[in-house]
């Protein structure tokens, strides 16, 4: 991150190769829509550019990058407010190793999908992406307890529900 | 969980490596606003350089004068590094954070208000109200404006995600401590006036940086398309 700020093109490439998948991942479970979420993957590196001056050495960059990434996806599902939602296609959301094995891969992810969108967040922030309950709840501007409640009541849903689909 | 790997765009690249050019990180968002000290001070003994210490400094003592000031501008000065930390991606506060700041503030206002009434009662003389209450208003507004541009250039080259609460900490934070300085030449302690003009004009402070911080954040995020 100080060779990018120092002005490193291929700084910048390194940055992207490590965060852009992890990124287009959290960006489709946001969005859940891939598309959508690709065009909000480069809108989100142009911002990172923009703000890499906001960026202090020793702090931890996914978090700041992710924050970013975040801010994207608000400003866009403010663009398209206007227009009608569809939840219908669930896209390929990211699977917490928890639960990966409980249920047939098409079951957990429509399990995963029904879980509340800001569970499903912080769930997904902890255990797909490993932040910690301190850092989801700087990215989310809410504090950590609530974070680790959000995302224990996430899994304990998702558990639910997969304990359904098992029923049949 | 395994990862596909995402290609580069080359029209991405391509944008980044014209706008590419070495940048200076920004400092912590508490060494900045400390960095903001000389001017709070400046605040601070402005009013009393320019129109003298309020009349009843004597009766109400030196804690109540100078030391309710004081704590009034690390109050302000403490909204400042949060707006500041607030504007920085990845910091953002929680909101029992932004609670406990504006409670922090309204209680210490509140409570100094009440200490100095209840120590030295001082009304105005009847048909001088209105021009007190628009001296003080004023006063206090116009004090906060250098604060406001500062704090207000330094959260802006951060990167505020949420800059109507970024404008909010340091508007109002630029109230307290142009507030703190302009009580040090007003000794009308009645809460009416108190609350009607000088608190108002914190408030105000705080308002001007929240419609200051979101125009800021406009034009910026429209001349970057």
């Amino acid at each position: 991150m100080a060779a990018y700020q120092a002005g490193s093109i291929e700084a910048f490439e390194a940055l992207y190769a490590a965060l852009a998948a992890p990124l287009l991942a959290y960006l489709t479970t946001l969005a859940r829509d891939r598309t959508v979420a690709q065009d909000l993957l480069q809108e989100a590196f142009l911002h990172i550019h923009r703000s890499r001056r906001a960026y202090r050495a020793g702090l931890p960059v996914r978090p700041w990058v992710f924050t970013i990434a975040r801010y994207v996806w608000l400003m866009d599902r403010r663009l398209r407010s206007r227009r009608p939602q569809s939840d219908q296609e669930l896209p390929d959301l990211p699977v917490p190793a928890e639960v990966d094995g409980l249920a047939e891969r098409d079951g957990l992810r429509r399990a995963l999908g029904a879980v509340l969108p800001d569970r499903r967040e912080a769930l997904l922030l902890h255990h797909v992406w490993g932040f910690s309950f301190i850092e989801i709840g700087q990215m989310l501007g809410i504090r950590p307890q609530a974070a680790k409640l959000r995302s224990s009541r996430g899994m304990g849903d998702l558990r639910r529900m997969l304990s359904e689909i098992a029923r049949g | 969980m395994g990862e596909e790997q995402v290609r580069l765009p080359a029209e991405l690249r391509d944008i980044i490596a014209r706008d590419l050019h070495p940048v200076a990180p920004l400092g912590s968002p508490v060494r900045r606003a400390v960095g903001m000290l000389p001017l709070a001070v400046a605040l601070l003994v402005a009013a009393v350089i320019v129109f003298g210490l309020r009349r009843d400094a004597s009766r109400i003592g030196p804690f109540l004068t100078w030391g309710a000031s004081i704590i009034q501008m690390l109050l302000g000065l403490a909204l400042v590094a949060g707006a500041l930390r607030e504007a920085v991606p990845g910091t953002t506060l929680p909101r029992r954070m932004l609670g406990i700041a504006f409670g922090t503030a309204a209680i210490a206002v509140l409570t100094i208000t009440f200490m100095t009434w209840t120590t030295s009662p001082t009304l105005i003389a009847p048909g001088y109200e209105t021009r007190a209450w628009g001296i003080c208003l004023t006063g206090t507004i116009l004090s906060a404006l250098p604060v406001l541009a500062v704090a207000g250039w330094l959260a802006a080259r951060a990167y505020p995600l949420r800059p109507r609460i970024a404008g909010a900490l340091y508007g109002i934070g630029a109230g307290l401590l142009a507030d703190a300085g302009w009580r040090l030449f007003c000794h009308f302690s009645h809460p009416t006036h108190v609350l009607g003009a000088h608190t108002l004009g914190i408030v105000l402070s705080g308002i001007i940086g929240v419609v200051g911080a979101t125009v800021v954040s406009r034009r910026s995020s429209v001349s970057s398309r």
